[in-house]
């Protein structure tokens, strides 16, 4: 809304002019498109961008200048940071540059795997919970058990059962996620229900599979998306803190958990073996949360205001 | 009021129950034969079968799980199969170290992050509050080991003045004892504190649009009094539910800093019970921390009646 004012008219002499009023809202230029989108929503942009570069770094991490992160060199171990070991080298010789790129790999495979499969377990979940109801009172049930097991503790007391490989830490992360998604997915269901819309749709015919399908599926979404990308920035900690705690992966893939793992024994006097993975584990964990962040304000306005 | 925190109580008889039975059928589904452990490498199938049938371990799921829930009602949480001392004298001589930590941090997250998120609230689109929620945000982001060995690296070895690692107990005094928790509190309360001041922010946001405040404001009182009596109890409800939720932070984070910290509490227990697969201990450690967990979310529900006399049930 932006208030006229008759400044550029010629005013005959002695005529007071009223005080040119400020505008009550400043014009909102709206830009179309992807990189329009990107240019209103910066933390989105920077937070999309930096993990992009991490998955670039994933994906080429063979081509970046890495020997073999399994590497033994007893010789040359625990060298500081040189031309030769960019980021040092550890107790046992290996090149904690390589490893450090390679450990990108299990860390977002494990943080995109378990936002996907917790995000599709929740919402299948939730949206039973949400719609049946005499289903309602047994999975809620359930679901509150679960959810009064602290996370991490959850993940650890199912690696202790099974061995330690990349495809179980996953399983275990998705099982500690999978109840918070569902409770945020059903409390969405039960919201959309009472919609004057779904009552339309009811009072004109349609099938309930229908319904959740057209009206109430694509409205869970928007929040999904939000959500998911926390769960894939707390399933990365997660993850390293079972490498960390020697229940997460096994030793021999290195992951960033493993690698600070292992310098462990040696950080107070050789740190770097330590600081390498532990800077790129928050650069990448931050630049989900911008992304989530960043999402969250396109997505819902009316919560970006006061969070 | 007194009927709705009786139910309330009786609401969390079903879901410790559901972590029960979840508990249980960790044991029950663990990998190892917990008879042919105890019999030895010399045994006879039929000294396994013995011990096995002593045990109760041939008998029904249900049966079995009625049998341990009885044992754990009656304070007995079983015997770790590598000590072979009972598992509630293990935790006994841990627990110390952990309630303490994560005492100190619950006291420290408070002190810190509600005055923060309130003057975040209150000069709302300032750099002060740009400058506290970009903190907010970095904090979140950084996984508790990092904040822990960061911390250690800058106080403890660079500047010495406190100690890198280890713990002692209250008995020996309240400085030695602060002085050894001072720098894992403020690590394991980093991501609680970005958390805690969060929610404080939008909060006290909601309410300090409110015509009442306008009125307090209208009426002459200094500011100080609107935020921190008149807006703050009104915006108390979420900010004490996310604290009650926080505190499976706390208790996630506290098995990490003791390991960083090397400080001899349940968490190093814990990841000692993992190596070995010391099945009951783990057991024991997610029983107690969940009936931790769910008794301070009672605590929670029963503070909002005294907290907001609005509330009604």
């Amino acid at each position: 809304m932006t208030v006229l004012t008759t400044s550029t008219v010629q005013m005959p002499p002695g005529l007071v002019v009223a005080p040119r009023l400020p505008d009550l809202l400043l014009p909102v230029r709206v830009r179309r498109g992807v990189l329009g989108f990107l240019r209103n929503h910066p933390t989105v942009a920077i937070g999309g961008a930096l993990l992009l570069l991490l998955v670039l770094i994933g994906v080429l991490a063979p081509w970046l200048g890495t020997v073999d992160p399994t590497a033994l060199a007893p010789a040359r171990r625990t060298r500081a940071p040189s031309a030769e070991f960019w980021f040092g080298s550890d107790m046992l010789g290996r090149d904690v540059y390589s490893r450090v790129l390679y450990g990108t790999r299990v860390s977002l495979t494990v943080g995109l795997s378990v936002a996907a499969l917790a995000s599709f377990a929740g919402l299948v979940i939730g949206l039973v919970s949400g719609t049946v109801r005499w289903a309602d009172g047994i999975i809620m049930r359930f679901i509150d058990g679960l959810m009064s097991i602290p996370p991490i503790l959850l993940a650890v007391a199912l690696m202790a059962l099974t061995r330690g490989s990349v495809g179980n830490v996953i399983l275990a992360i998705t099982t500690a996620e999978i109840p918070r998604v569902s409770r945020l997915v059903r409390g969405v269901v039960l919201s959309l229900r009472e919609q004057p819309y779904v009552d339309a749709a009811t009072a004109s015919g349609t099938r309930t599979p229908m319904i959740i399908l057209r009206h109430i599926l694509p409205n869970t979404l928007g929040p999904m998306l939000v959500q998911a990308t926390y769960i894939c920035a707390s399933a990365m900690i997660v993850e390293s803190i079972l490498s960390f705690i020697g229940a997460g992966t096994p030793p021999t893939i290195p992951s960033w958990g493993n690698i600070m793992a292992e310098g462990r024994a040696l950080w107070q006097i050789k740190p770097y073996i330590v600081f390498f993975p532990a800077a790129f584990l928050s650069v990448t964990v931050l630049a989900v949360n911008l992304l989530g962040d960043g999402l969250r304000d396109a997505l819902d306005p009316r919560m970006a205001k006061s969070l | 009021m007194l009927s709705y925190i009786l139910r309330r109580i009786l609401s969390t008889i079903p879901v410790m129950a559901i972590v029960a039975l979840f508990v249980f059928s960790l044991l029950y589904i663990a990998p190892g034969d917990p008879a042919a452990v105890i019999a030895g490498d010399q045994a006879s199938p039929a000294d396994v079968e013995r011990i096995r049938q002593s045990l109760g371990l041939d008998r029904p799921f249900l049966v079995q799980f009625g049998s341990w829930l009885w044992h754990i009602l009656h304070g007995d949480l079983g015997t770790s199969i590598f000590t072979n001392l009972p598992v509630t004298a293990l935790i006994a001589q841990r627990i110390e170290p952990t309630l303490s930590l994560m005492v100190l941090t619950l006291v420290l997250t408070i002190v810190v992050a509600v005055p923060l998120g309130v003057v975040a609230a209150w000069k709302a689109g300032s750099w002060i509050d740009r400058a506290i929620m970009g903190f907010a945000v970095f904090a979140f982001s950084l996984p508790v080991f990092v904040v822990g060995y960061v911390l250690a690296y800058v106080f403890a070895l660079q500047f010495e003045w406190l100690p890198v690692q280890g713990y002692t107990p209250l008995a020996e005094g309240l400085w030695p004892w602060l002085q050894n928790l001072i720098l894992p509190a403020v690590a394991l309360g980093s991501v609680y504190i970005a958390l805690i001041a969060r929610i404080t922010r939008a909060s006290m946001l909601e309410v300090l649009q409110q015509d009442y405040i306008r009125t307090a404001r209208a009426k002459g009182l200094d500011q100080r009094s609107i935020l921190f009596v008149h807006a703050l109890k009104n915006a108390a409800v979420p900010i004490v539910t996310v604290i009650g939720i926080g505190v499976a932070l706390l208790i996630g984070g506290a098995v990490v800093t003791e390991s960083v910290f090397a400080i001899p509490g349940l968490g190093r227990l814990t990841i000692d019970a993992i190596l070995r697969r010391d099945y009951p201990v783990i057991q024991g450690i997610v029983l107690l921390f969940s009936f931790l967990y769910v008794l301070v979310n009672l605590m929670v529900d029963v503070t909002y009646t005294l907290v907001d006399p609005r509330i009604r049930y």
